[in-house]
């Protein structure tokens, strides 16, 4: 964390006139909790004082002023999830990871807390885990969503060969196939083409497992920005029928046959793909 | 993607859209809003790609991911169009199956929808009740649109409203038309949308600038209909504001979105997004010369910021405090600047009431009610989701038709509207209809939409501490009564909770409650009272058990409820102390446990009901519940009852009389025997026993067994007289003459209840306590040829198998006019009697009793008349015999005063059954007419009334208990009444006042748990116990249930969670750690 970055941060809100709101959800984003010196940096750059900004920043429960854990579980106790024992969730939990509601354990990963109601009320008790919802959990699945928690998330329940599944492509403009037979990802073919960023051209492999995020790219592209896509045969770029649902940039879509498509976010670093089964502009 | 400058172009590309749509062609439909997500609709979408791209079947079939589609109780779940075909709850491996048959236009029939318990299939999403009991207007185009396509929404007519708003004369059109609709604010106090569009439309803005926010900061817990309309059709709601926008001249709009929403701030994100790329919104929209342009604002997670001054500082970047209105932020709202909030339901029904005309929009709902609400039904019910219908609709069509009832066994009580402003709406209201004015005379309101479902498993006083702890943390603080107000209406409803409670505390409360209500400002304070006054007004007998008892029969309140268990037990076992016995092998310590309890182990551990179980907390928290009474049956036959020696007290002067010797009478005369009484026991029968002997079959019960127990129960201070009966042989006044000093009633319900039907009384038709009596005391078989048995009780059942192990019974059939989930018997017993080849036949009730043709013809040939043939006497004095009987099928209406839905007759649907033997069994009364002429005050149905807490009757020193007070009831409840009128009759005979205070009855006793509990590999599968097969049992008595093995009974005594644990741990010698655990357990 660097003064710097909070700045640079702060002031891209304050530009764009974002709220205050809006900026603490920034730079709580960015370090998972609002340091003192943020919400200094926040008071100077917009102009309000200090005990303001302290205010909004103890008055929402979303901010935290402390270090949250690298991991954020979250217990429903909204009416539909007490009703069907959630307390009795939230309480396996505490004990179990021996840390009260809105605590971080010591190590650093988990961070606890209960919330009034994250709206899923049919699925209660509900529990999310970094943003992965548990439905309809019991007492005996603690243990095993603790687990979940600190392995990242990445679940294998032995059906991850049904969830990933190879896609072949091609050029939409010239046809000609994408796939890189020497160089493989995920132990399939990569699919190749050549992304430029800033004038300067390289080349980017990705996965065929439709699912993976697995890349190689040989150009140092800053995080968030958006590049354009090439086909490495003819080197024209790959067309833009729609946006990114993650983050709104252009998609580059790539030719699977007529009217599939599998559409690439190319904005860096944005896990951002869809195969999209009725893309009209490919027929 | 096209940006449209004129109305016709974007006319044109909607025109040019349906063209295109190739039609025909079959769509999976699948929920990928967050219920759907969280639920795995991720993987099936992924499969279902998979297979379409595998088998290029993509010409052939499409797929739709939209989001909720409110059936959220069956997520993940598909819908085939164009059959609205509904695969509930899948797993990926079903999906393949489904594309195969959708692209060939078949149905794979085993995983259609079908209702719980059903077998017949619902092919389309229209025949499923579900569906069929509401009127989607706005919730229903969530199935037809992918929200991030804004193509789909066009399709649907999307944004035709607009088209017709940006056309229309002129823009003061657009309120007349919602003022005409008469709609009302969607998120709960119902002000007219037109009026208040009316006013904003006047409103000039100095600085140009006027609001229009739509309010999806949706904090009512149990509510989450604006998030599914936000994330399953933003477009929807995109409309509507720029519709509202369109109406008061607004410049800007906002939607105000709570972060814990992500879903639903990426569509509206995107929906956003698309809507301005196409010219919808932005500058000079459609080239009509309007500009408005919406961005969204995330609520960082404050409850009182969905009120709609804190709200709107809250955007402007500070605390989210309420402050005082006027002025209304019409007037001077955002950044002072003239702002309109509607809530996200209220503007998704803005552009129907446009497209459709608000004079059919009138047509929907009730007087002043118009249009549909939507509602999250959510809690103890079967189906959970979003359920959209007319207001004014009664909520019992809501939670019993649409709802399809109780999620498990338990009856409901009530229901919760309004969220934390709202109350608790009574399972005796369900009859009052949903609008605006009902719920607010019933003490709640409607609030945005919550509907949350309790049951008998709810405890309403923890659901009133609920919300005060929900509201002291979101009260803002700014009013001092609300800040300290409801922590202080929370700490009282705590010390409640805990068994603290005092009557004045429910005084306090209601004051406490009252002054909130008038002195706050905003109006989270001024309903801040309605979720305790509501509970107080409908519930005041919980609060009254957890003050005065200090029991919370819910099981929720875990001071009072200690080890659930032994909170379960009517005679106060602690089944988690002798389990922890039988876990470390002192079987006769486990024994000590049990009889120290319960006079009655070994017939306990045979026919007791187990309400231990039904609460065991493994079995509560997604396990199995420890099979409790198999352990203690293991324990009984494996220990002598000699290990456990009472001594008796020196003998008093005293004497009681107990009239009747089963369970009740033995009890309670074991007990004052123990502490020094005489007690004469008369029974009118040759042996003791009661229902032990004369009514349980020797199958379920051996009568050895029962013999044994009792026997052990006798000592010198117990004399029999056998043959005695009261009212016949004495009155209550000659036992006192005979220098009795108390009178303790317990001769049972021996008199069976009548079908009152003409004929009833021919041969071949018993009542079923006669027959089993018959059989059980004097070996006679009554029971020949196909029997039928009409009740659906445990006796009913008793008798069914009982018939059929007579030697002349070729088959019984039982009928009973409810359905199989309704039958009161225990549910292993009807299971065995079906594995046993008993058929049961549901929905139907008997209507008329026929006697056999020829019989009546010989009547008639022999003179006499053919009306005096129904009277029933003449025909056992003419030897007419039952030959078959008429029945009537039923099917289940509205829910009667026992919480199940009555049976109504369905008319032409009479069909007749030959039967040559006829047992009925729909109940049992005490024979106790004659008591009221001895001065005890009955109630109708036969019983003794008596104060339930020391069982003294109107009559000084008589006292009552068991059936005879309570109807037929359960073996372990009588031992119960034995026990506490033993505990009553000696408080009165020492004359002391009746009775003791209550106290909780926690676990006392600390006993070290398994030093290697073996978690890893603990299963939570729970052991059977053994049985004969059915060719084993059929046609004998022996004794259906055997005894577990040991190794069996250790390893399923091992799995007990040990919950006793929380209240003696500081007990231990290390005490120091679990002691701030308990410690933790009271916060």
């Amino acid at each position: 964390m660097s003064s710097e970055e909070i700045e640079k941060i702060v002031s891209d809100y304050v530009e764009r006139q974002g709220s205050i709101i809006a900026v603490l959800e920034a730079v709580q984003n960015r370090y998972r909790y609002l340091p003192e010196e943020a919400l200094r940096i926040v008071a100077r750059q917009t102009g309000r004082r200090l005990v303001d900004i302290y205010g909004v920043a103890t008055f929402y429960k979303a901010f935290s002023l402390k270090p949250r854990g690298k991991h954020l579980i979250s217990v429903c106790l909204g009416t539909a999830c007490h009703v069907r024992g959630g307390q009795a969730i939230a309480e396996e939990f505490m004990s179990q990871l021996q840390i009260k509601a809105g605590e971080t354990t010591p190590d650093g990963e988990i961070t606890f807390e209960t919330v009034n109601c994250l709206g899923a009320c049919a699925l209660g008790p509900t529990v999310v885990v970094d943003g992965h919802y548990y439905p309809h959990v019991t007492r005996s699945q603690v243990g095993g969503i603790i687990a979940d928690a600190l392995a990242g998330m990445e679940r294998d329940d032995g059906a991850a060969g049904a969830r990933l599944f190879p896609i072949h492509v091609s050029c939409p403009n010239c046809k000609r196939s994408l796939m890189d037979y020497d160089r493989r990802l995920d132990g399939h073919p990569s699919i190749a083409c050549v992304i430029a960023y800033d004038g300067r051209k390289g080349r980017l492999g990705l996965s065929s497992l439709y699912g993976s995020r697995a890349s190689e790219v040989e150009l140092e592209v800053p995080m968030n920005e958006p590049c354009r896509f090439y086909c490495p045969h003819c080197h024209e770029e790959m067309p833009h029928y729609s946006n990114c649902v993650e983050c709104g940039s252009p998609m580059a879509a790539l030719y699977i046959r007529r009217g599939c498509a599998y559409e690439v976010c190319t904005s860096r670093g944005c896990p951002g793909h869809l195969l999209n089964l009725d893309q009209p502009n490919m027929k | 993607m096209r940006s449209f400058q004129t109305i016709a172009e974007f006319k044109a590309y909607r025109k040019s859209l349906l063209d295109a749509k190739d039609k025909g062609k079959p769509c999976l439909v699948i929920c990928g809003g967050t219920g759907g997500q969280a639920s795995g609709s991720n993987d099936l979408i992924r499969v279902i790609k998979r297979q379409i791209l595998e088998q290029n079947l993509h010409d052939r079939l499409s797929l739709r991911i939209t989001g909720c589609l409110g059936f959220c109780e069956m997520d993940p779940f598909i819908i085939v169009e164009p059959g609205y075909n509904l695969y509930p709850k899948l797993k990926m491996a079903d999906v393949p199956r489904i594309v195969a048959a959708a692209v060939k236009g078949e149905v794979v029939e085993d995983l259609l929808y079908r209702e719980p318990g059903s077998t017949v299939i619902r092919f389309s999403e229209q025949d499923i009740p579900f569906f069929q009991g509401q009127t989607r207007i706005v919730l229903g185009q969530n199935q037809r649109v992918d929200p991030i396509r804004i193509d789909d929404y066009l399709r649907i007519g999307g944004y035709a409203a607009l088209e017709k708003a940006l056309a229309g004369p002129d823009r003061g059109w657009i309120v007349e038309e919602i003022l005409k609709s008469k709609l009302r604010g969607r998120g709960g106090a119902g002000f007219p949308t037109g009026k208040k569009w009316e006013m904003a439309r006047g409103q000039r803005s100095p600085s140009g600038r006027k609001y229009v926010i739509c309010n999806a900061d949706e904090g009512d817990p149990g509510a989450y209909m604006d998030r599914s309309m936000l994330e399953g059709n933003p477009h929807l709601i995109i409309e509507g504001m720029i519709i509202a926008a369109l109406a008061m001249e607004a410049t800007h709009g906002i939607v105000y979105v709570r972060t814990e929403y992500p879903l639903a701030i990426k569509h509206a994100t995107i929906a956003i997004r698309e809507a301005r790329r196409m010219g919808l919104l932005g500058k000079n929209i459609l080239g009509q010369g309007f500009d408005f342009d919406i961005e969204t604002f995330h609520g960082a997670g404050a409850f009182v910021c969905g009120e709609e001054t804190a709200l709107i500082k809250s955007i402007e970047g500070k605390m989210g405090e309420p402050r005082q209105r006027p002025p209304y932020p019409i007037v001077k709202g955002l950044f002072g600047c003239p702002t309109c909030i509607n809530n996200v339901e209220t503007l998704a029904n803005v552009p129907y009431i446009l497209s459709h005309g608000a004079d059919a929009y009138l047509k929907i709902g009730a007087e002043n009610n118009a249009g549909t609400k939507i509602f999250s039904l959510v809690g103890k019910i079967k189906n959970t989701g979003l359920v959209e219908v007319p207001l004014g609709t009664p909520i019992g069509k809501v939670v019993h038709e649409i709802g399809g009832g109780p999620s498990g066994t338990a009856k409901i009580k009530a229901i919760q509207t309004g969220g934390p402003s709202g109350g608790c709406i009574p399972a005796s209201m369900f009859d009052l209809p949903i609008d605006y004015d009902s719920l607010a005379k019933a003490g709640s309101i409607m609030g945005s939409g919550g509907m949350i479902v309790m049951d008998q498993n709810t405890c309403m006083v923890d659901v009133a501490k609920y919300f005060m702890n929900f509201l002291q943390d979101e009260s803002c603080g700014k009013c001092f009564t609300c800040r300290k107000g409801t922590q202080r209406l929370h700490e009282i409803l705590e010390d409640i909770t805990l068994g603290k409670g005092t009557p004045e505390h429910l005084v306090l409360l209601e004051e406490l409650a009252r002054t909130v209500k008038d002195t706050t400002m905003c109006g989270l304070g001024q309903t801040a009272a309605n979720p305790v006054l509501s509970t107080l007004k409908y519930f005041r007998e919980e609060y009254e058990r957890h003050i005065v008892d200090k029991r919370c029969d819910a099981f929720v309140c875990k001071q009072l409820t200690g080890a659930p268990c032994q909170a379960a037990c009517p005679v106060d076992t602690e089944p988690w102390r002798y389990v922890a016995m039988i876990e470390r092998g002192d079987y006769e310590e486990a024994y000590r446990v049990i009889r120290s309890a319960n006079p009655f182990p070994a017939v306990s551990a045979r026919v007791c009901d187990r309400k231990c179980e039904s609460r065991c907390t493994l079995g509560v928290s997604g396990g199995e519940a420890i099979a409790i009474r198999a352990l203690k049956r293991f324990v009984t036959d494996r220990v002598k009852p000699s290990v456990y020696k009472p001594t008796p007290a020196r003998k008093k002067r005293m004497k009681v009389a107990v009239i009747g010797a089963g369970p009740a009478g033995i009890t309670a005369a074991h007990g004052l025997s123990l502490l020094g009484y005489g007690v004469t026991i008369f029974e009118a029968e040759d042996r003791p026993g009661g229902m032990l002997s004369c009514s349980l079959p020797a199958y379920r019960l051996p009568r050895d067994i029962v013999a044994r127990e009792i026997k052990t129960l006798v000592n010198k201070n117990i004399k029999f007289e056998f043959g005695r009966v009261l009212g016949r042989d004495m009155t209550i006044h000659d036992l006192f003459v005979d220098k009795y000093d108390a009178v303790f009633l317990a001769f049972g319900a021996h008199e069976s209840m009548r079908l009152d039907l003409k004929h009833e009384d021919v041969e071949g038709i018993y009542p079923s306590i006669e027959f089993l009596k018959a059989f059980n005391m004097r070996g006679e078989e009554l029971a020949r040829g196909h029997v039928g048995v009409i009740g659906g009780g445990n006796s009913a059942v008793d008798a069914a198998r009982v018939a059929l192990r007579q030697k002349d019974v070729t088959g019984v059939s039982l009928f009973y006019r409810r359905t199989r989930e309704e039958m009161p018997a225990y549910e292993e017993e009807v299971e065995a009697a079906l594995e046993e080849g008993v058929r049961i036949e549901t929905l139907i009730s008997p209507v008329k009793i026929l006697a056999r043709q020829e019989e009546i013809e010989a009547a008639l040939r022999e003179g006499v008349e053919l009306e005096t043939l129904v009277s029933p006497i003449r025909i056992h004095s003419r030897k007419g015999r039952l030959a078959d009987i008429e029945c009537i099928r039923n099917r289940l209406g509205d829910v009667d005063a026992t919480g199940r839905r009555r049976p109504v007759p369905i008319p032409g649907s009479e069909f007749k059954v030959k039967l040559d033997t006829l047992i009925v069994a729909i109940g049992e009364r005490p024979k106790s007419g004659f008591l009221a002429n001895m001065g005890l005050e009955i109630d109708k149905g036969g019983r003794v009334r008596v104060n339930p807490k020391t069982l003294a009757t109107n009559l000084r020193g008589v006292f009552a208990g068991g059936d005879l007070v309570t109807g037929p009831n359960t073996v372990i409840d009588a031992v119960a009444a034995g026990k506490k009128a033993a505990e009553s009759i000696e408080l009165y005979l020492r004359k002391q006042p009746l009775p003791r205070p209550a106290r909780p009855k926690l676990p006392e006793v600390y006993i070290e748990p398994p030093q290697d509990p073996g978690s890893e590999g603990r299963t939570n599968r729970r052991a059977a116990n053994p049985a004969l097969t059915p060719a084993e049992r059929i046609k004998n008595f022996r004794e259906v249930e055997m005894t577990m093995p040991e190794k069996t009974a250790r390893e399923e005594s091992r799995r007990c969670l040990r919950c006793d644990l929380a209240f003696t741990a500081h007990k231990s010698a290390d005490g120091a750690a679990p002691a701030a655990k308990e410690g933790e357990q009271h916060d």
